[in-house]
C-alpha cells in the first residue's frame, strides 16, 4: 500500500483523514506517509480486530493504529458510524461492561455471521489487491 | 452476559466522551501536559457533532440499502419465474381491482359529502303519519306554518317536482322541473352562476312569471350566453322571464331543467291541507342537533293538531339527514358488496400465498444454506415479503386499471340504479385505498410463506435433499384450499340466494300481464290544453288515433302506472260520516283510467262492469274497487252498489271489482296503501284535471317491438299537434326489472362468485398437482405393488374431494349464519329462506364438482406415471 492509492480512489467522508490548517504546517514526515482508507475498509479492519475477542471502541482504534505500524491512522470518530453499521448488519454485537480500571465501557464482539462476513471480505480484498497490483506492477508480477 | 443483537446502542455521547478520556489518559502517559493531551485527543477524534449525525444516519441508510437489495433480489427471482409472476399479478389485480372498484362506488355514492355548503347541517323535514308509521310529504300550508313557527333552522325551503313542456326557444320538448319556495338555493348554500334567486314577492299566486334554468338547459337552448338572463322561455304556453342560471351539476333529488316559484302553483292543491305533495328541507342552526329540532317540530305539529284536527290529527314531524335520504338503501347493498369483494380478495391472497409457499418449499435448501451461513431469520422473512410486496404493487397498479374499466362498465350497464353515480371517480382516497389494500395483500399472502420458510430447520432441510419441511408446507397449503373452498361457498350461496329471489320475483303473479305493455306520456299542445273540456277531447282523440295503428291491440290513458314507484293515495271512508282525522283514515291508490285500461293491462274484472265513455263528469260518480278492498270492507257482501267516499271528490257508487295488482313492486314491499280504486278518467272534475295533467300516461298493448311501434305512434301524435312531445317511454317489463333492488347485488354477487370459483379451482389444481409431485415415489411403489391406474386416479381425486368437502361444510355453516344475519336487517331476499336447501345443495354440488374437476388433470398425470421412473424419482 502506498500513497498512489489516494489519487486512484477518491475518498469518502466517512474515512477521511483530518485535513485541518492546524495539521498542515506542522505535519511530520510520518504523518505525510499516512493514507486514507477505502470505503468499507474500516469495517473490514474492525471485524478483523474483533476476531481475537471483544474490545471497547478506543481499544479498537488503538489496535488498528498499532497493527498498521501507525500508517493507517483512523480519524477515531469515524469508528462509531462503522460500529453502528456493523451492528445493524448483524455482524457484531455489543454489551455494557466495565474496563480494566473499573470504568464503564461498551464492548463489541464479532458474531458468527460477522466471522463469515470477515472471511468473505478478506477473500474479496485479496483478489482486489492482487488484481490492482498486477496492473500497477506488471514487472514485479512476472518476477514472482 | 447478554449480547444484544442488532439493537441500536444508546448513550453515544457517553461512549464518545469515554473514548476521548481514554485517549487523553494515553497521551498523558506519553508525557503530554494535561491540557494539550485533551486537546490532541479531541483533534484525533474529529468533528464530534458530524460523527454523531453520521452514526444516527447509519441506521436508516443501512436499512434502505438492505431494502433495495431485497427488492432487487426479489425482482430477480420473479424475472426468472415469469409464469408464476404473471399468474400471481393477474390474480392480485383481479382481487385488488374489484375491491377498488366497489370502494370507489361506495366512496362516491355514500362517503362523498353532498355538493352543498355545510351539507351535514341540511335535513329533510317531513310529516310522520302515526297510523301508517311512515314519513310522508306535507302540504304547502304545513310548510308555511313550520317556516314561521320553527326556530331550529337557519332557513327552510319547500320543493315539489313539477314538469312542463318547453315550446320556445327551439323545438317542443318535455322538461323536468321543480317548484321551489324562495330561499331554496340559499338554504342549500348554492350560489347561482348567473342572475338571482326568487324573491318572496315572486313566490305567491299571481306573482311575476320568472324561471331559473339549469346549466344544461342554458347550454342547450341559450348557447351559454350571459345574456340569457332576461330572455323568455315558454313553458306550456306561458312566457317566463329567466332570472337566473344554476351552476353545472346542481341537483337535489331529481335532475331538473328549470325551477319555478312554488307559490305560483295551482292554488287548489296548494291551499289544501290534506294534499301532501311537498317536501321541505331545513338548514339546522349551528348549535341545534337533530333531536332538538325534532322535539321542536313535534311541539309545532301538536299546535297544528289543535288548530286543524281534521287534517293534522295523527301527524307528527320527521327529520332526516338529507344524505340519508339521497343515499337511501344503497348504502347497505354497497356494504354487502364490499364484504363480498373482501372475501374474493382473501381467496386471491390464498392462491398467491399457495404459489409462494410451493416456491418456498422448492427453495428450502437455499434458505437452509443461507441460514447456515448466518443470514438472520428476519432477513429471510424480509426477502420473502419483498417478493410479495413487488407482486402486490404490480397487482395494485394493474388493479387500478381493472377498477376503472369495471366501474365505467358497471355504471354504463346499469344506468339509474345508483344515486349520485356521477360522483364515482378514481380520486385520492380511492388510490390510497388501493395502495392500502395492496400492502395488506402483501402481508397476507407473503407473511405466512415467509415465516414458514425461515423457520425450516436448516439441518433437516439439507439432509432431505431440499425437501425439508415440505410436509409442513403442504399442510398449510391444504388448509388454504379448505379456506378457499369455504369462502367461495359463502359467495356462491349469497349469489344463489339472490338469483333464486329474482327468479321467484319474475314468476310471481303481479295481478296483471307485464308483457307487451308500453307506457309513455304526451305533452298536450298549449293551444289544446287551455280548457279541461278540450283536454278530455284531445286525449280521447289521441287514443282513438293510436288504436287505429296496426299492431296496437289496446290503448288507454291512466293517471297511475303499476310498478312505476309513483304514489297517488286518497283517504276514504264508508257511510255518510267523514272520519275526524284524514291522516288516520285508511287510504287507497287512486287510478283515473279510460274504459279500455283493464284490457291494456290484462287485469281481470271479477264482478260488475267497468267504465264506458258515458261515465263522465255529467253522469253519476262511480268507481271500481280491487279484490283486496272488496274482501276487507265488504266481506260476504256484494260490493257492487255500495257507497264509498273520498276526500275532495265526494261519494261514489261501486260498479265493479277488479283483480288486485302488485303496484309497489313484485315483492309487494313498500307502499302504504294496500287497496286500489279505479275511477273514470273522464269523471275528473274541471278543477282537478289541471292538477292531474302531469301524471296522465298513455298505455298500449302490442306484440310488436317497442321501438317499431313508437314510430307510427309519434307520427300520429305529431299529426294532431307538432308541439306535442312524447316522453318517458318505458315498457312495464323495464319498470318491473327496475323495481327489483336485488338486481344490482345479484349481478355483482354472481360475478364475484364466478371469479371466486375460478380462483378456488386454480388453487385446488395447484395444490393437488404439487401433492402428486411430492408423492411420485409413493405412487410408484403402489403401482409396483399392483395398484391399477384407476386406483391411483381415485387416490388423487379423493385427496382433492376431502379438502373440498371440508371447505363446503365449513363454508356452508358460515354462509348459513351470514345469510340469517343479513336477512335480519335487509329486504333483499324474497320468497327464499335464508337457509334455502335448494340453493345450498346446488352450490355445494357445483363447488364439489368443480373441485373434483380441478383434480382431474393431476390425477391423470399420476395414473400415467411409469412405476420404474417414479421409483427412481429424486
Amino acid at each position: 500500500m502506498n500513497s498512489e492509492f489516494r489519487a486512484a480512489w477518491p475518498s469518502t467522508h466517512l474515512d477521511d483523514l483530518p485535513k485541518r490548517a492546524y495539521d498542515s504546517h506542522r505535519m511530520s514526515t510520518k504523518e505525510r506517509d499516512r493514507i486514507e482508507l477505502l470505503q468499507g475498509t474500516l469495517d473490514l479492519l474492525v471485524l478483523q480486530t474483533l476476531l481475537f475477542g471483544p474490545l471497547h471502541g478506543h481499544a479498537i482504534a488503538k489496535t488498528i493504529e498499532r497493527n498498521s505500524e501507525e500508517v493507517l491512522q483512523v480519524e477515531q470518530g469515524s469508528l462509531y458510524p462503522a460500529l453502528h453499521r456493523l451492528i445493524k448488519r448483524g455482524w457484531i454485537t455489543f454489551e455494557e461492561g466495565t474496563s480494566e480500571n473499573n470504568r464503564r465501557a461498551k464492548y463489541y464482539r464479532l458474531t458468527a455471521q460477522g466471522k463469515k462476513q470477515l472471511t468473505i471480505e478478506t477473500t474479496k480484498w485479496d483478489k482486489l489487491t492482487r488484481a490492482v497490483s498486477r496492473i500497477l506492477r506488471p514487472a514485479a508480477q512476472e518476477a514472482e | 452476559m447478554i449480547w444484544r443483537r442488532k439493537r441500536m446502542p444508546g448513550a453515544l455521547d457517553l461512549d464518545i466522551e469515554e473514548h476521548i478520556q481514554r485517549e487523553t489518559a494515553d497521551n498523558i502517559d506519553r508525557g503530554m501536559p494535561a491540557e494539550e493531551a485533551r486537546y490532541a485527543a479531541l483533534r484525533k477524534f474529529g468533528n464530534i457533532s458530524q460523527i454523531k449525525e453520521e452514526t444516527r444516519n447509519v441506521w436508516v441508510s443501512v436499512w434502505l440499502e438492505q431494502a433495495i437489495q431485497d427488492l432487487r433480489y426479489a425482482a430477480g427471482m420473479l424475472r426468472r419465474n415469469p409464469g408464476f409472476c404473471v399468474a400471481a399479478v393477474l390474480t392480485l389485480a383481479l382481487g385488488i381491482g374489484m375491491n377498488t372498484a366497489i370502494f370507489s362506488v361506495f366512496d362516491g355514492v355514500v362517503l362523498a359529502p353532498l355538493p352543498y355548503n355545510q351539507p351535514d347541517r341540511l335535513v329533510l323535514v317531513l310529516l310522520y303519519n302515526q297510523t301508517l308509521k311512515s314519513a310522508t310529504y306535507l302540504s304547502y300550508s304545513d310548510f308555511l306554518d313550520w317556516q314561521r313557527e320553527a326556530h331550529s333552522f337557519e332557513r327552510m325551503a319547500a320543493f315539489q317536482q313539477w314538469d312542463h313542456d318547453l315550446t320556445s326557444p327551439g323545438t317542443a320538448e318535455h322538461l323536468s322541473g321543480e317548484q321551489v319556495s324562495w330561499g331554496f338555493f340559499s338554504t342549500l348554500g348554492v350560489k347561482l352562476a348567473l342572475g338571482r334567486e326568487f324573491t318572496a314577492q315572486e313566490d305567491v299566486h299571481g306573482g311575476a312569471p320568472v324561471v331559473i334554468i339549469s346549466d344544461t338547459l342554458w347550454r342547450n337552448r341559450f348557447g351559454q350566453s350571459p345574456k340569457a338572463v332576461g330572455k323568455i322561455a315558454t313553458l306550456d304556453g306561458v312566457d317566463y322571464t329567466i332570472i337566473g342560471v344554476l351552476p353545472p351539476g346542481f341537483r337535489l333529488l331529481t335532475d331538473a331543467d328549470f325551477y319555478l316559484p312554488l307559490g305560483q302553483a295551482d292554488p287548489l292543491a296548494l291551499g289544501d291541507r290534506a294534499t301532501h305533495d311537498i317536501a321541505s328541507i331545513g338548514r339546522l342552526r349551528a348549535e341545534v342537533g337533530i333531536g332538538q329540532a325534532q322535539a321542536e317540530m313535534n311541539a309545532v305539529q301538536e299546535n297544528l293538531d289543535r288548530l286543524y284536527p281534521r287534517e293534522e290529527r295523527g301527524l307528527g314531524a320527521e327529520i332526516l339527514p338529507l344524505k340519508h335520504e339521497i343515499v337511501g338503501t344503497v348504502r347497505g347493498t354497497l356494504l354487502l358488496l364490499l364484504g363480498a369483494v373482501a372475501v374474493l380478495l382473501l381467496i386471491a391472497c390464498a392462491n398467491v400465498a399457495n404459489l409462494l409457499l410451493a416456491r418456498a418449499a422448492a427453495r428450502s435448501r437455499e434458505f437452509a444454506v443461507r441460514a447456515a451461513l448466518g443470514a438472520s431469520r428476519m432477513r429471510i422473512v424480509r426477502q420473502s415479503i419483498a417478493e410479495s410486496a413487488l407482486l402486490s404493487v404490480a397487482g395494485g397498479i394493474l388493479g387500478l386499471a381493472v377498477a376503472r374499466w369495471g366501474v365505467s362498465g358497471l355504471l354504463a350497464a346499469l344506468p339509474g340504479t345508483l344515486p349520485r353515480s356521477e360522483n364515482v371517480e378514481l380520486n385520492t382516497s380511492v388510490l390510497l385505498f388501493a395502495f392500502g389494500v395492496s400492502i395488506c395483500v402483501a402481508m397476507l399472502s407473503g407473511l405466512l410463506p415467509a415465516l414458514k420458510s425461515s423457520s425450516l430447520d436448516p439441518q433437516a432441510a439439507l439432509k432431505q435433499g431440499g425437501r425439508g419441511g415440505t410436509s409442513a408446507v403442504h399442510r398449510i397449503q391444504r388448509s388454504f384450499v379448505v379456506a378457499q373452498v369455504a369462502l367461495t361457498l359463502v359467495l356462491l350461496a349469497g349469489a344463489g340466494l339472490l338469483f333464486r329471489t329474482v327468479r321467484h320475483l319474475w314468476s310471481v303473479n303481479p295481478g296483471f300481464d307485464t308483457h307487451h305493455v308500453i307506457t309513455f306520456k304526451i305533452g298536450l299542445s298549449p293551444s289544446v290544453a287551455k280548457t279541461p273540456a278540450r283536454m278530455r277531447i284531445a286525449y280521447q282523440q289521441l287514443m282513438e288515433h293510436i288504436r287505429e295503428i296496426p299492431g296496437v291491440q289496446a290503448a288507454e290513458v291512466t293517471t297511475l302506472v303499476p310498478l312505476s314507484g309513483e304514489d297517488d293515495s286518497l283517504p276514504f271512508w264508508l257511510g255518510p260520516q267523514a272520519p275526524p282525522s284524514m291522516a288516520e283514515a285508511p287510504r287507497a291508490l287512486s287510478y283515473s283510467v279510460g274504459p279500455d285500461y283493464l284490457r291494456v293491462m290484462g287485469i281481470p274484472l271479477l264482478r260488475g262492469r267497468f267504465f264506458t265513455l258515458h261515465d263522465t263528469t255529467h253522469s253519476a260518480p262511480v268507481v271500481v274497487i280491487d279484490s283486496q278492498m272488496a274482501r276487507a270492507y265488504f266481506p260476504g257482501k256484494d260490493p257492487v252498489g255500495q257507497k264509498i267516499s273520498f276526500i275532495h271528490v265526494g261519494q261514489f257508487r261501486v260498479i265493479g271489482v277488479a283483480g288486485h295488482v302488485r303496484h309497489w313492486g313484485l315483492d309487494n314491499r313498500g307502499g302504504l296503501s294496500p287497496y286500489q280504486v279505479y275511477s273514470s278518467f273522464y269523471e275528473i272534475s274541471d278543477q282537478w284535471l289541471p292538477v292531474m295533467y302531469p301524471s296522465v300516461t298513455a298505455t298500449i298493448r302490442t306484440e310488436l317491438d317497442p321501438a317499431a311501434i313508437m314510430r307510427p305512434i309519434k307520427a300520429a301524435v305529431f299529426k294532431a299537434g307538432a308541439d306535442q312531445p312524447i316522453y318517458s317511454v318505458r315498457t312495464i317489463q323495464q319498470l318491473a326489472s327496475h323495481s327489483m333492488h336485488q338486481r344490482l347485488p345479484m349481478i355483482l354477487m354472481g360475478m364475484f362468485a364466478g371469479m371466486a370459483l375460478v380462483l378456488a379451482c386454480i388453487g385446488t389444481y395447484g395444490v393437488i398437482s404439487y401433492s402428486v409431485e411430492q408423492r411420485v415415489q409413493e405412487i410408484g411403489i403402489r403401482m409396483a405393488l399392483g395398484a391399477e391406474k384407476a386406483d391411483v386416479s381415485r387416490l388423487v381425486i379423493a385427496e382433492g374431494l376431502r379438502l373440498a368437502l371440508a371447505g363446503v361444510v365449513i363454508g356452508g355453516a358460515a354462509a348459513l349464519m351470514l345469510a340469517r344475519f343479513l336477512l335480519s336487517f335487509s329486504t333483499l331476499l324474497y320468497g327464499v329462506g335464508a337457509s334455502d336447501p335448494t340453493t345450498f345443495a346446488s352450490v355445494s354440488l357445483v363447488l364439489t364438482g368443480v373441485a373434483a374437476g380441478a383434480c382431474y388433470i393431476p390425477a391423470r398425470r399420476a395414473a400415467r406415471l411409469d412405476p420404474m421412473a417414479a421409483l427412481r424419482h429424486e
